[in-house]
């Protein structure tokens, strides 16, 4: 539902902005391409880069942006440390729990394969390796 | 002395106070006494427009996804406020005023207010002429608002189609209205459309108006939430029976208030209207079914 055509005469309207929707993601370039890396491994070692502990205080005014940067110099061990417990777990849940679910859950991929092979194929193109 | 008695030196009046789009505005500007040292005058036609911003940060950051993340439930969290209000002008045209050697004693200026004019109010955007004489001494900046109203004939309102906001949709909820656009005011008299697809228990059907401001400055960054408001809970029907195939109609008046913002867009900021119903079942776990319906709503009759 439109008014009616405009005066000829009257200035343009403005060019509007963009919503948060329309513009993407608001990351930080180390952040981005750490996560635009396929390889998990890669993706722990680029998060527990300096560049991306210090990239968090980017966007900040002035003052407050080098106080933080100075504060996650401070943390940047901790960081580092949390990274890597974080990557410990992540390890030791494919070590002893995924396969004990991938056991528990193979009579039902067995018959998913049998009975629904189509659907069966097209999760595993899903999950495969991008 | 008069060192802390600062009037600006000129005074902005804008006749008639309340315009609709194409029509015209006359700005007279007066001084108290001639200034002088005056390089340029300029009067400036436009809008203060009114949106949210994010001001702390980037917006999805790892420190913020962290905050958001589950071992941080329950702890106070480090993101509130992040977001706050802000306005910006939006110039429409600008005009300058005569000045005769140096020295400037007031002037006028007549400015028709364009079709797409956003409606004044306190949510979206307040306009106004300004003033601002560049001199050789302290600046003189003036102003004076006026409101812009706008009517059925002026609105521009893209339909939405109505959309789930919650619920599996084991109901159907459809919000059968006589028209989209409603004027401030105005009681808006419809009804409600419940087709189940499944014998569900009893329900209770309620609708609330309610307007959200989405902004989308230019250069800042979008704030997500804040800058909305809904209206009171209307509670409609209690133990209406939801048979499988059989549609219950359920009619509805809700008052809209007298100071309704009218619907807009504005450079930084769009405000939108909605009706939104929803309906709970009285067994606890099937939930609820909830259905937003976009209107548009104008100040003018």
């Amino acid at each position: 539902m439109t008014a009616a055509a405009p005066d000829p005469d009257e200035p343009l309207p403005p060019q509007r902005g963009l919503t948060r929707e329309e513009r993407g993601r608001d990351v930080s370039e180390a952040q981005a391409e750490a996560e635009a890396e396929t390889s998990k491994v890669q993706q722990y070692l680029k998060a527990m880069s300096p560049k991306y502990v210090w990239s968090m205080a980017e966007g900040y005014p002035v003052v407050v942006k080098q106080f933080l940067q100075f504060c996650l110099i401070l943390i940047y061990p901790a960081w580092v440390f949390g990274v890597l417990f974080a990557a410990a777990m992540h390890l030791l849940f494919y070590v002893t729990v995924y396969p004990v679910l991938w056991l528990l859950f193979w009579p039902m991929r067995a018959y998913q394969k049998k009975n629904h092979p189509e659907e069966y194929e097209a999760t595993r193109q899903k999950f495969a390796k991008k | 002395m008069g060192l802390f008695k600062r009037s600006s030196g000129a005074q902005v009046a804008v006749t008639p106070e309340v315009v609709s789009p194409r029509q015209a505005v006359q700005a007279t500007v007066t001084t108290d006494k001639p200034i002088d040292k005056v390089s340029a005058a300029t009067l400036e036609w436009g809008y203060t427009n009114f949106y949210r911003y994010r001001w702390a940060g980037r917006a999805d950051s790892a420190a913020v996804q962290m905050n958001d993340s589950w071992f941080m439930m329950g702890e106070v969290g480090t993101d509130a406020g992040s977001e706050k209000n802000a306005e910006d002008w939006v110039g429409v045209t600008k005009v300058e005023l005569p000045v005769a050697g140096g020295e400037f004693s007031g002037g006028s200026s007549s400015f028709t207010v364009p079709s797409w004019a956003p409606g004044s109010s306190d949510v979206l955007a307040r306009w106004s002429a300004r003033l601002t004489i560049d001199r050789g001494g302290r600046d003189v900046d003036a102003s004076g608002d006026f409101t812009v109203v706008i009517g059925r004939d002026n609105l521009e309102f893209d339909d939405e189609p109505p959309a789930r906001t919650g619920g599996d949709g084991e109901t159907d909820i459809e919000i059968a209205l006589p028209s989209l656009v409603f004027c401030a005011g105005e009681t808006i008299n419809g009804s409600i459309v419940l087709t189940p697809h499944a014998d569900m228990s009893d329900g209770e059907v309620v609708i609330y108006w309610g307007h959200r401001l989405i902004s989308h400055p230019l250069v800042r960054t979008p704030a997500i939430g804040g800058g909305g408001k809904s209206g009171p809970t209307i509670k409609l029907g209690k133990g209406i029976a939801l048979r499988n195939g059989t549609p219950v109609t359920v009619p509805f008046a809700v008052p809209l208030p007298e100071d309704a913002p009218p619907t807009g867009t504005a450079v930084h900021s769009t405000l939108v209207w909605f009706l939104q119903a929803t309906l709970h079942y009285s067994k606890w776990t099937q939930g609820i079914e909830q259905v937003r319906r976009q209107i548009a709503v104008v100040n003018a009759p």
